[in-house]
C-alpha cells in the first residue's frame, strides 16, 4: 500500500515536472498546428482558408517575436518591420525566379543581409532615441517601399512578384502548402525556444536593464553599443526570416503589403498580447491576425464590410492600452490565478464536507 | 530626363570633403580648446548649410540652358506652394500635440481625412441647396466645415481616450494614436460609404501671371487661396502662442506638465484645445490637398503624415520655426529632384533627411534635451 502510494506520488511529480517545463506550451502549440494539418491530410474537411490563416499567423508570430525582443526587452520602438519583411520576400523572389538559387543558400544570404541592415539601424539607434527612432525607422521603411515600387528589374514594381516554387537543390520544385506548413510549425517551435533562451539569458537581462534605464545599465557595466546592435540584429534576422517564410508559403509579394499598416499591426499584436511574454505574443498575434483571417472572413457580415475587422483591431489596441497596460496575457494570468484560488477553496470545502473538519 | 552624369559622384565627393574638413578641424585645431562643443556645433551648422546650398546648386546646374534654368527653378518652387502649405499646416499640428502631450500623434492624418470627407459631403449638400453661391464660397465653407469637424474630433480623442487612459507614458499614448489610425481607416468607409466623392478646387480661374527677378511666372488661384489660408491660420496660431494667456499655458505645459498644473495652469483644457487645433490645421490641409489626388480616399493624408513627421524630425520638435522651415524645404526639394532622379525623389529626400538627422540628432534648430537619470 505504502509502495503504491509512493509510486503514485512519483508519477504525479513527473507529470508536474513536464507540465512546468518552459517548452511545454510551445510543444502543445506546435502539436495543435500539426494536428490541424494532419486532419487535412487524413481527409477531414478543414477549410483551406482556416489552414492558410494558421500558416500566416505562424509567420507573423515569428516576426512578432523578433519585434518583442526589440520593444519589450530593449525598449526600442521601431516601425521598420514592414520594410524588413519585404526585403526578405523580395530576396527569395529574385533569387529563385531569376537566378534559381537553392533555398538553403537564400536563407544564408538573408541572414547575412539581415545582420548588415540590423547593424546599420543599430548604429542609427545609437544617435537617435525614443519616439524619434520610431519616426526615423518609419522613414527607412518608406525608403524601402519606394525601392520595392521603383526597382522594376528586381521587384517587378507595383505588379508584384510571384514565384512558381522553390529551388531545393537544382530545379524549381513546386512544394505543396501542406509540407511548408509542417516545416513552418517546426521552425516556429525552434524560434520560440531560441527566443525564450535569449530572453532568459544574461543578454536578455542586460537588454531589460537597458530598457528600464540606459544610464543605470551603463553604470552597471552593460555596453549600450553592443546590446542595441544585438537587439536590432536579432529583430531584423527574425523579420527577414519571416519574409522568407511568407514568400515560400504565399508565393507572391507586392509593395502595398509592406506599408505602414503592416508595421502597425505587428506592433499591435505585440502590445495587445503583452510585450514581454512569448505566450502573450502568440495570443496577441492570434487576436490581431488569426481572428481576422480565420473567423471574421467566414462570417457574412464581415465579408460584406471588411472595414469592421480593422475597427475591431483598433478598438482592441486602444482598450488594452487604456485599461490593461501589461497586455492580455496579464489579464489571462490574473483570471486564471483567481479561478485557481476559487477551485482550491471549493475543494477544501468538499473535503471538509466529506471527511469532516479536523478538530484542533 | 536631363543630363545627370556626374551629379551623384560630385555631390558625394562634396559631402566627403565636408566630413573631412570637419574631422581635420576637429582633430587639429580644436584639440586643445576646452569649451569646444559650442564651436563644433557652429561648425556643423555652417557645413550643413553649405551642403544644402551645394545640393540646390547642383540641381540648378542639371537643368540645361535651353529651358532657362532660373525660370524653371522658380516655377517649380511656385508650383509646389500648395504642397508646402499642406505640409506646414499638418506639421504644425503634429508639433503642437508633441509640445503639450509629449507624444507623436499618428492619428493626425486620419482625423484630417475624416474632416475632408465631412467637407466633401458638406460641399455636395451646399452645392445642391444654395445654387446661387459661387464655387469658391462653397469650397471655402467646406474648408471651414472640415476644419471644425476635425477640431471636434481632436477634442473628443483627447477628452474621451487619451485622458481616460490608465498609463500615460509617451510610448503608450503613441500606441493609442496608432490604434486610432486603424479605427478611423475602418470607420471612414462605414460612415461615409464607399462611393467615390470629390472636392472641387477652390477656384477654377485662369492662372495669375506675375514677374519675379525678371522672369514671368504663373501661379494657380487655388494656390494663392491656400497660401492665404495657411498664412492666416499659422499667423493667428503663432501670435496666440506668443501673446495670449492660452499660448503662455501651452508653453508652460510644454516645458513641464506637472509643474504647470501645480502653478494653476489648466493643463486639461490646454491639452484638449491643442488636440482640437491640431485637428483643425490637419482638416484644413486635407481639404486643400484633396483636389490634387482626385477622389477623397482613406489614404489621402498618409504621405503628408509621413512627410510631416520627417519635417518635424528635421526641424526639431522643440521649436515651431524649425518644422516650418523643414516643411518648406521638403516639398521644394522633392519637386526639384524630379528632374534629377525621376521616381526616386521621395527616397532620396528621406535619405538626405536621415543623414542630416544623424549629424544633428535633435534637428536643424533643436538643442539636446537634458534628461534626469
Amino acid at each position: 500500500m505504502l509502495y503504491k502510494n509512493e509510486m503514485y506520488k512519483e508519477r504525479k511529480a513527473k507529470i508536474q515536472a513536464i507540465k512546468n517545463h518552459p517548452y511545454f506550451g510551445f510543444v502543445i502549440l506546435t502539436l495543435l498546428m500539426l494536428v490541424v494539418q494532419l486532419l487535412r491530410v487524413v481527409g477531414v474537411d478543414v477549410p483551406i482558408t482556416i489552414l492558410r490563416a494558421f500558416g500566416l499567423t505562424m509567420i507573423y508570430i515569428i516576426i512578432a517575436l523578433g519585434f518583442s525582443i526589440l520593444l519589450g526587452y530593449a525598449g526600442l520602438a521601431s516601425l521598420g518591420t514592414a520594410g524588413f519583411v519585404g526585403i526578405g520576400t523580395y530576396i527569395v523572389g529574385y533569387f529563385t525566379k531569376n537566378l534559381e538559387v537553392s533555398i538553403f543558400l537564400i536563407i544564408l544570404i538573408t541572414i547575412v543581409g539581415a545582420i548588415v541592415i540590423g547593424t546599420i539601424v543599430g548604429f542609427i539607434s545609437l544617435r537617435i532615441e525614443g519616439m524619434y527612432l520610431a519616426i526615423i525607422t518609419l522613414g527607412l521603411s518608406e525608403i524601402l517601399n519606394e525601392v520595392f515600387k521603383n526597382a522594376v528589374n528586381i521587384t517587378n514594381g507595383t505588379n508584384g512578384l510571384g514565384i512558381n516554387g522553390l529551388v531545393l537543390f537544382k530545379n524549381i520544385i513546386n512544394i505543396d502548402h501542406n509540407t511548408i506548413f509542417v516545416i513552418l510549425a517546426v521552425f516556429m517551435f525552434a524560434i520560440m525556444i531560441l527566443t525564450l533562451n535569449i530572453m532568459k539569458s544574461p543578454t536578455g537581462r542586460a537588454l531589460l536593464a537597458m530598457r528600464n534605464s540606459s544610464s543605470a545599465a551603463q553604470a552597471m557595466g552593460v555596453s549600450i553599443f553592443k546590446y542595441r546592435l544585438l537587439a536590432f540584429i536579432t529583430s531584423s534576422v527574425y523579420a527577414f526570416l519571416g519574409g522568407v517564410f511568407y514568400m515560400s508559403y504565399v508565393s507572391f509579394t507586392i509593395p502595398t503589403s509592406w506599408s505602414l499598416a503592416f508595421s502597425l499591426n505587428i506592433l499591435a499584436a505585440v502590445i495587445v498580447g503583452g510585450a514581454q511574454s512569448i505566450y502573450g505574443i502568440v495570443l496577441g498575434t492570434f487576436m490581431i491576425f488569426g481572428l481576422n483571417l480565420a473567423v471574421f472572413q467566414q462570417i457574412p457580415l464581415f465579408i460584406e464590410n471588411p472595414a469592421i475587422s480593422v475597427v475591431f483591431n483598433g478598438v482592441l489596441i486602444i482598450v488594452v492600452i487604456m485599461f490593461y497596460p501589461g497586455g492580455l496575457i496579464r489579464l489571462v494570468n490574473t483570471i486564471s490565478f483567481k479561478l485557481k484560488a476559487k477551485i482550491r477553496i471549493w475543494k477544501q470545502r468538499r473535503r471538509e464536507y466529506k471527511y469532516g473538519v479536523d478538530s484542533e | 530626363m536631363f543630363d545627370t552624369t556626374g551629379f551623384w559622384q560630385k555631390t558625394f565627393i562634396f559631402v566627403i570633403v565636408l566630413v573631412a574638413i570637419y574631422a581635420i578641424v576637429n582633430l587639429v585645431f580644436l584639440r586643445k580648446i576646452k569649451n569646444k562643443s559650442k564651436i563644433q556645433n557652429i561648425m556643423i551648422n555652417v557645413l550643413l548649410g553649405i551642403g544644402i546650398f551645394y545640393l540646390f546648386l547642383r540641381i540648378f546646374k542639371v537643368i540645361p540652358e535651353f529651358f532657362d534654368p532660373g525660370f524653371f527653378f522658380m516655377q517649380t518652387i511656385v508650383n509646389s506652394i500648395t504642397q508646402v502649405c499642406v505640409l506646414a499646416l499638418a506639421t504644425t499640428g503634429i508639433v503642437l500635440i508633441f509640445k503639450t502631450s509629449t507624444t507623436t500623434n499618428f492619428s493626425q492624418g486620419m482625423v484630417a481625412t475624416f474632416g475632408a470627407f465631412a467637407a466633401a459631403r458638406l460641399i455636395i449638400h451646399f452645392a445642391a441647396t444654395y445654387t446661387e453661391l459661387g464655387n469658391t464660397t462653397i469650397v471655402l465653407f467646406g474648408v471651414l466645415g472640415g476644419g471644425i469637424t476635425a477640431f471636434l474630433l481632436g477634442v473628443c480623442i483627447d477628452v474621451f481616450i487619451i485622458r481616460k487612459s490608465k498609463v500615460r507614458t509617451p510610448i503608450g499614448k503613441q500606441m493609442i494614436t496608432m490604434g486610432l489610425v486603424l479605427v478611423f481607416s475602418g470607420a471612414i468607409p462605414i460612415i461615409f460609404g464607399t462611393l467615390p466623392i470629390t472636392i472641387p478646387r477652390i477656384s477654377y480661374d485662369p492662372n495669375v501671371i506675375f514677374t519675379l527677378f525678371g522672369k514671368t511666372l504663373s501661379i494657380t488661384v487655388s494656390a494663392i487661396y491656400a497660401l492665404g489660408i495657411s498664412i492666416v491660420l499659422l499667423g493667428l496660431l503663432f501670435s496666440a502662442l506668443r501673446f495670449t494667456k492660452w499660448g503662455l499655458g501651452v508653453r508652460a505645459t510644454a516645458s513641464n506638465e506637472v509643474v504647470a498644473s501645480m502653478m494653476g495652469v489648466n493643463t486639461r483644457m490646454i491639452t484638449a484645445f491643442s488636440w482640437g487645433i491640431a485637428g483643425l490645421l490637419g482638416g484644413v490641409a486635407a481639404v486643400i490637398l484633396a483636389p490634387n489626388s482626385g477622389n477623397v480616399q482613406v489614404a489621402l493624408m498618409i504621405p503628408t503624415q509621413v512627410n510631416g513627421f520627417m519635417a518635424a524630425i528635421l526641424g526639431s520638435f522643440s521649436s515651431f520655426l524649425g518644422p516650418l522651415v523643414a516643411s518648406i524645404l521638403i516639398p521644394v526639394l522633392t519637386s526639384l529632384l524630379v528632374f534629377v532622379v525621376p521616381l526616386w525623389q521621395n527616397a532620396v529626400v528621406y535619405i538626405i533627411i536621415l543623414v542630416i538627422v544623424l549629424v544633428k540628432p535633435f534637428g536643424l534648430f533643436g538643442n539636446p534635451i537634458a534628461k534626469k537619470v
